[in-house]
């Protein structure tokens, strides 16, 4: 393997910022007493602003392939190379607009790219580490020059009243179960892109990927959070498609009970890389870590202080409250923002997580901050 | 710079933290705990899980006191503590016998069932190990099974009293260990800051704390080849 380098990062946020109390303007209202549950969600994740690509009236511009496509096209105007120069498109989401065929066809399409190899990754969050880890290992085999990634997601789209009324998920007051409920108010939409070369940049820092780990736990855990399944049934194998829809099939849930059960899980994998020699808590500069809500970080902070693992909170890097959870793309928007913070110095260690509630899994990515090449 | 003591007593720490992890995320996939978390636990599932585990609890009391007899005078802190321990649970499996009773068991069987399986392989290798000469690592046994206790016994109780609707008197085994074992966990913190004071020790004590993980996962899968 040659080394690799990230050397320019883009990212695509549709309109304006939206704050907590016009969520429904985008998002709809079910009824009263969904917006006050609505209101105490929002107090335990802590995110103040966000940014949904539907308008109040429900229209659209954007489908999560050109969200992707725009966040490309961000990083190309920064990046010292123009897209010609790409020849391995890798992308991560959790709900593409079609379900067949695959996102990166559809972010090659909008990008109007030249043929090219391509990699579509379906998850949640750490599809985007899945994406970037086939950029990396294409550029560092030799096998491409410069491959990019990019995570997208377009979510807001099944959080309207459309998709929940008629089903059995809605109480008659007009409230969600709660499984259904806590995702409603904690995901929104947006795109990141990150470009990987066999060359650091000639301007500006690049990030040289020291190494990529994922590790899957759904041996020991159910499905926990969830689209197109209702009873635990496929909706596929409902006697038709309205059936599945009625009976809730094709909302997306998250299982609260247990996504506190994986916390462990998570920081167990963490304590595994350190005794493992590949990270060391006292020499992360910068830790970049997606998590869905402010209440889990603190959980989250409790169980590694407590098992001798806390990276300081000072050396924590995060855009949730601003930007929203959003999904497979918060990987590339936390790279995005880091890149552009200026505060990078040469030498320094990132550590990036992306834990994913799913069925349980967790990717890290370790990279040293290299100052720019002058040839 | 962190002193190379803090540093084997950290990396214990968290190799007992991931030994644990790994061996309780991975109990649903027991069968008998799959069905006790998934809500299809039957009578005769918690009655044969009482059962299986008075074989091992009469046993660990046993042990323990074993450990504390090869403990040397340089660790008399240490003896102390097993031998508390010891005392403090010789009789722990009354309480099993009772609830077994409880949930409608057969009295004369609890005196006669054979060990498991997976029961077996966990005393011998406590014994073993509790013969070595200052078995310090032991810990990490005490760690896994006090763990138990501490975490599991009381949510496992409420789940099975849930689903099966038996009285008080059935659980009171696990509660009582639900109830107690925090005590046992802030001793065993510093009975480990007293033992590990290398990484050989730290290691020696994740050794076998993963060595009983394992063997107490087989002793549960046994319980339905029984």
């Amino acid at each position: 393997m040659r080394p690799v380098f990230l050397t320019a990062t883009g990212s695509h946020l549709p309109g304006p910022p939206v704050p907590s109390d016009a969520i429904e303007d985008h998002i709809g209202r079910l009824s009263p007493e969904a917006s006050r549950r609505g209101r105490y969600m929002l107090r335990k994740n802590g995110i103040r602003t966000r940014h949904y690509a539907m308008d109040a009236q429900g229209r659209t511009e954007w489908t999560v392939a050109r969200l992707g496509a725009a966040a490309a096209g961000d990083l190309f105007r920064r990046a010292e190379i123009g897209t010609e120069r790409v020849s391995f498109l890798a992308t991560a989401t959790t709900q593409n607009d079609m379900m067949v065929p695959g996102l990166a066809s559809g972010v090659h399409a909008a990008l109007g790219l030249p043929p090219l190899e391509i990699a579509s990754f379906q998850s949640v969050c750490a599809s985007a580490m899945m994406a970037l880890k086939a950029a990396w290992l294409q550029v560092g085999s030799g096998g491409h020059e410069a491959g990019l990634a990019v995570g997208a997601e377009f979510s807001s789209r099944y959080f309207r009243p459309g998709f929940y009324e008629g089903t059995d998920a809605v109480a008659a007051d007009g409230t969600l179960a709660p499984d259904a409920e806590f995702l409603r108010w904690t995901l929104s939409d947006g795109a990141g892109a990150a470009l990987l070369e066999s060359r650091p940049a000639a301007r500006g820092p690049s990030l040289r990927v020291e190494w990529i780990s994922l590790r899957s736990y759904a041996d020991r855990f159910p499905p926990c959070m969830t689209a197109g399944a209702a009873g635990g049934a496929p909706w596929s194998h409902f006697p038709s498609a309205g059936e599945a829809a009625r009976a809730g099939a094709f909302m997306l849930r998250q299982d609260l009970p247990t996504l506190h059960a994986m916390l462990p899980v998570w920081i167990a994998e963490l304590m595994r890389l350190i005794d493992e020699g590949l990270v060391a808590a006292d020499e992360v500069d910068w830790f970049l870590c997606h998590y869905s809500a402010h209440s889990l970080r603190e959980e989250m902070v409790r169980l590694a202080t407590r098992a001798g693992c806390m990276i300081p909170e000072e050396r924590w890097f995060t855009n949730l409250y601003e930007k929203g959870n959003v999904g497979a793309a918060s990987l590339y928007l936390l790279l995005d923002d880091l890149m552009r913070s200026g505060r990078l110095e040469p030498g320094q260690t990132v550590l990036a997580a992306v834990p994913e509630s799913g069925q349980c899994l967790i990717g890290f990515a370790r990279f040293t901050v290299v100052e720019a090449r002058h040839d | 710079m962190t002193d190379p003591r803090t540093e084997a007593l950290e990396a214990a720490h968290r190799g007992l933290a991931r030994t644990w992890i790994d061996f309780e995320s991975g109990l649903a996939t027991v069968p008998l705990i799959g069905r006790l978390l998934g809500g299809r636990l039957r009578l005769e599932d918690y009655r044969r899980l009482l059962l299986n585990l008075r074989q091992q609890v009469v046993e660990g009391s046993r042990w323990i006191a074993r450990a504390a007899s090869s403990l040397d005078a340089a660790h008399a802190e240490l003896r102390s503590l097993f031998l508390r321990h010891a005392v403090a649970e010789h009789r722990d499996y009354l309480l099993l016998e009772q609830n077994y009773v409880a949930a409608g068991g057969d009295p004369a069987l609890t005196a006669t069932t054979p060990k498991n399986v997976g029961s077996e392989a966990l005393s011998a290798w406590m014994f073993h190990a509790a013969g070595q000469p200052n078995p310090t690592g032991l810990l990490g046994a005490m760690f896994v099974i006090e763990g138990l206790g501490e975490r599991l016994a009381a949510p496992w109780a409420e789940a099975a009293q849930r689903q099966l609707g038996l009285p008080d008197e059935a659980f009171t085994f696990l509660r009582y260990h639900g109830a107690n074992d925090g005590d046992h966990l802030d001793m065993f913190d510093r009975a480990l800051a007293l033992a590990v004071a290398t990484r050989e020790a730290a290691e020696d004590v994740v050794r076998h704390a993963r060595v009983t993980a394992r063997l107490y996962r087989l002793q549960l899968e046994e319980i339905d080849h029984g």
